[in-house]
């Protein structure tokens, strides 16, 4: 009786444990799509009180953005970069890293690229891979310098991050516009050799061989995260460094490589646009896309796959914008405005829920204690 | 003598956990009440109560015989109660008697005098002679001087009943003294301090009455000259034997682990473990007791690989694992339960298999180049959860979706697998309920028939006498005594608690 009594309560447990599960995944897709119906609910009051027609003003941005060949492939144009990014971020955010620094490890991605790109000539293949490695290198070089700081002295990298990036701009425009300026109006480096050049699909668009690389990228990076020692030693970092360094991780071991790792990607983000889109390196060339990358990992809740649908959905928002902008008087700045709202949403509930957590955690905290000599 | 708090049949549940189980609780004007009791005994829980921070769920507060309700701080404060944290809530950057005066500034028209709050400031230190610089900052003062800021800034609310919760935690030796001087002026001045403590030494010192509890009871009400120290400690440990482990006599064989004389600084840079030495034997399970913070902690954190020592030897089978790291400590064949399974012993989002896979993704059984084998890991993860009978568990799903004794089951199914052969078992069944209790010593028991050597740390007077063979006593950072465990008794074990020697003699400091 008792035992069967045992079976039975076992029973309601492993459901409710599966529910919690798919619960669980549920939330993981529901919440961004209602952080992103309810900005579009807000956008459209606002077109409203412009005097548009919402209604015609979306219609006008998804057409924009997906009817016609040319303007699904100017939305993948526009996706690519973030796809990089967002990679960037999200995998950093994973392993406990805030890495908002991708913008500034961008463009010192994209520098490099841009020089290897002209000083040195080799086969196609050779020169884009060497352009590459350049890119990554520098991206992770300039992610060393919060790494170093945060797993060394402790030092909080969002704010070392905040103030590498414009730093950033400045050097690689300084570098743009003096010593490495190419003769010309613009502030631009040289332009690359043709060798050094990513293959772009049609004649009229700048898409390139870099969307390709950056679904490979985010299939490597799935592999990486799910199916590899190193991203599970990642994720329980991320997770609890206490419980890491117990089972023998090293833990500023781990951020300094999850930082790097990061950099890397961020370097890639630049160099696709260098050696694909803007064959040289032009001074201020990003509109933010390390800061979109932001917006792209909190809706993609770090995963690889939501980086893909987030990346899309920012890409797909921001050159249906530019329709909306030519068919109706509701100009680009309401994408933006989106934007910031998906985020707003996003982020306080993320407040909510860690803010649940930690009240849970307190509560719980009467039966523990901690553990001192905490590293990192 | 007048009772100038009065709280009666406290009760506060959290969840399914009392943290208050009708409470009652009492203090005179002009006396010092200790309020002792290990850590999750209740007695921040009554505390906060009393200051308005939590709502109970049953019982009356009365104070000097006035029936209140606290609703929150504010009311506490209107009522002359005064509460110090552990952790203080002070401003670092401004100065002493603006940190005082905070929230009732004197003044006009809005604007601050901030010479008449230097002015208030001096006198009222003057009054209860406690020297201090109004002037300073308080992020230059030492902990010590920042404890009087707090102290100081209940007064200034002209607070009669001053609450002070685990005052001495953070205080050095000499710190201590002070603040004992500062709190019998207080109650010469006729007020109330209630003292929340667990070090025993304290009481004794200190208090004129004490009140222990254990498990969310009040156990008992006692005038401090009435009681000894040993018999204190046995009060709060208790012993309520539920259920006995069926074990045999111990067969100890080869040294598994042995400290030689170590050494370890406290994070406070105290030396918390001055000089201990110990032995474990394969076959056997050796129990340390002691009252919380009497460097347990850093003991283990050393065995553990968490945390460096500053003198002595630790051998694991006869070599040094001095400065080892815990991955180190590992593979030499060391299982290491720690005491607070949610923040150390587990990641709670990560899922079942990831938890009980930590210590082994490196190893070439689950991890192939860098790849790792999932589908090995959740079947050993599977086969983990029935070997250990972890309720309710897929391998897939979060930790946390399981109940605190499975999860503390899922840190032991790690652990006792793969062949180690010395455990050590920091409070292994601190907050999972009676079942989960059962199962892990009985674990604990088979461990150490298979010849693995087990080193048990409890504050926990019962599991320590039910799965000891030996019995080691530690006060003060030092080894009080050894016992074998079949002739030991709870008296002889709660004096040497107490840092009361075999000879009587008395070590207190």
């Amino acid at each position: 009786m008792a035992r069967s009594r045992a079976q039975l309560s076992d029973i309601g447990e492993s459901r409710v444990a599966w529910a919690g599960h798919l619960r669980h995944l549920a939330m993981g897709i529901l919440k961004p799509s209602a952080a992103v119906g309810l900005a579009l609910l807000i956008g459209a009051g606002v077109i409203w009180a412009m005097g548009e027609d919402p209604i015609f003003a979306y219609q006008t941005l998804f057409n924009g953005a997906f009817k016609g060949a040319g303007n699904f492939v100017a939305t993948l144009q526009y996706t690519t970069p973030l796809l990089f990014t967002g990679l960037a971020v999200s995998f950093a955010f994973r392993a406990g890293v805030a890495n908002i620094g991708v913008e500034g490890q961008m463009l010192f991605g994209a520098l490099a690229a841009g020089i290897v790109g002209y000083t040195i000539s080799a086969p196609h293949f050779l020169h884009v891979a060497l352009a590459m490695i350049a890119a990554a290198v520098a991206g992770a070089v300039w992610a060393f310098i919060p790494a170093i700081l945060r797993a060394r002295l402790g030092v909080n990298e969002l704010v070392v991050c905040l103030m590498l990036n414009p730093i950033a701009l400045l050097l690689t425009g300084y570098f743009s516009s003096y010593p490495l300026k190419a003769p010309g109006p613009t502030n631009k480096t040289y332009d690359i050799l043709a060798s050094a050049q990513l293959q772009q699909f049609t004649n009229s668009a700048q898409l390139n061989t870099g969307f390709i690389l950056a679904l490979v990228l985010l299939a490597v990076f799935w592999v990486i995260e799910n199916r590899t020692g190193k991203g599970y030693e990642w994720k329980l970092v991320g997770q609890n460094p206490l419980f890491a360094r117990y089972g023998g991780i090293g833990v500023q071991k781990s951020i300094i490589g999850a930082f790097l790792v990061s950099g890397m990607v961020a370097g890639l983000a630049g160099a696709e646009q260098v050696l694909g889109v803007y064959r040289a390196f032009y001074n201020g060339f990003s509109p933010g896309y390390g800061f979109d990358g932001i917006a792209v990992a909190m809706l993609a809740k770090n995963s690889p796959i939501g980086v893909a649908f987030a990346a899309l959905l920012l890409g797909a928002l921001n050159s249906g914008g530019i329709v909306m902008q030519m068919m109706t008087s509701v100009t680009r700045d309401l994408v933006k405005m989106l934007e910031a709202v998906i985020i707003l949403l996003l982020a306080a509930d993320f407040a909510i829920t860690s803010f649940k957590a930690r009240r849970k955690v307190a509560k719980a905290g009467t039966a523990g204690k901690s553990i001192g000599g905490g590293q990192a | 003598m007048v009772n100038s708090v009065e709280m009666r049949g406290i009760v506060k549940k959290f969840g399914t956990l009392a943290a208050n189980n009708n409470v009652d609780f009492s203090a005179g004007k002009g006396e010092v009440h200790a309020l002792v009791g290990e850590n999750g005994a209740g007695k921040t829980t009554l505390m906060n109560i009393l200051y308005g921070v939590i709502a109970p769920d049953e019982g009356s507060i009365q104070i000097d015989d006035r029936k209140v309700h606290i609703g929150n701080p504010a009311v506490a404060i209107g009522l002359g109660i005064g509460m110090v944290h552990q952790h203080f809530k002070l401003v670092p950057s401004l100065s002493v008697a603006e940190n005082i005066v905070l929230g009732s500034e004197p003044g006009s028209r809005g604007f601050f005098d901030r010479l008449a709050a230097m002015r208030q400031v001096a006198e009222l230190a003057d009054r209860f002679a406690l020297a201090i610089d109004p002037m300073a900052t308080v992020q230059d003062l030492p902990v010590g001087l920042q404890q009087r800021v707090e102290i100081l800034k209940m007064l200034y609310r002209e607070a009669k009943i001053l609450i002070l919760d685990e005052p001495t935690a953070v205080l050095t030796p000499q710190e201590t003294e002070e603040l004992f001087r500062t709190v019998r002026n207080l109650t010469s001045d006729g007020k109330t301090v209630i003292f929340i403590t667990h070090k025993l030494n304290e009481v004794m010192k200190v208090s004129d009455r004490v009140s222990v509890m254990r498990a969310g009871r009040m156990v008992a009400t006692l005038n401090t000259s009435e009681i000894s120290a040993a018999q204190l400690a046995e009060k709060m440990v208790g012993r309520s034997v539920l259920f006995q482990v069926q074990k045999q006599p111990s067969e100890p064989k080869e040294v598994l682990l042995e400290v030689k004389d170590l050494r370890v600084m406290s994070n406070r840079g105290l030396e918390a473990v001055r000089g201990v030495s110990l032995q474990v034997r394969a076959g056997e399970i050796v129990g340390l007791a002691g009252v919380q913070g009497n460097g347990q902690d850093e003991l283990v954190e050393v065995l553990a690989g968490l945390r460096r020592s500053t003198a002595g030897d630790v051998l694991l089978r006869g070599s040094s694992s001095k400065d080892f790291n815990p991955r180190q400590v590992r593979e030499a064949g060391v299982a290491y339960i720690p005491s607070d399974r949610i923040k150390v012993g587990l990641s709670l989002d990560a899922a079942i298999w990831e938890n009980m896979l930590l210590g082994y993704h490196a190893t070439r059984e689950f991890n192939r180049g860098g790849l790792l084998d999932v589908g090995k890991a959740t079947s050993f993860a599977r086969e983990l959860i029935s070997r250990f009978d972890i309720r309710g568990a897929q391998v897939g799903a979060p930790v946390k979706s399981l109940s605190g004794g499975n999860q503390q089951k899922v840190v032991l199914a790690r652990e006792f697998s793969h062949g180690r052969r010395v455990i050590i078992a920091d409070q292994p069944s601190r907050g999972v309920d009676i079942g989960a209790i059962e199962f892990i010593h009985k674990q604990l028991v088979a461990m150490r028939d298979r010849g693995c050597g087990v080193f048990l740390i409890s504050a926990d007077l019962d599991e320590i006498f039910s799965l000891s063979d030996r019995i080691l006593v530690i006060f003060h950072g030092e080894i009080m005594g050894e016992l074998a465990a079949r002739d030991a008794t709870v008296e002889e074990v709660g004096r040497l608690m107490a840092g009361v020697n075999r000879r009587g003699g008395d070590v207190i400091g």
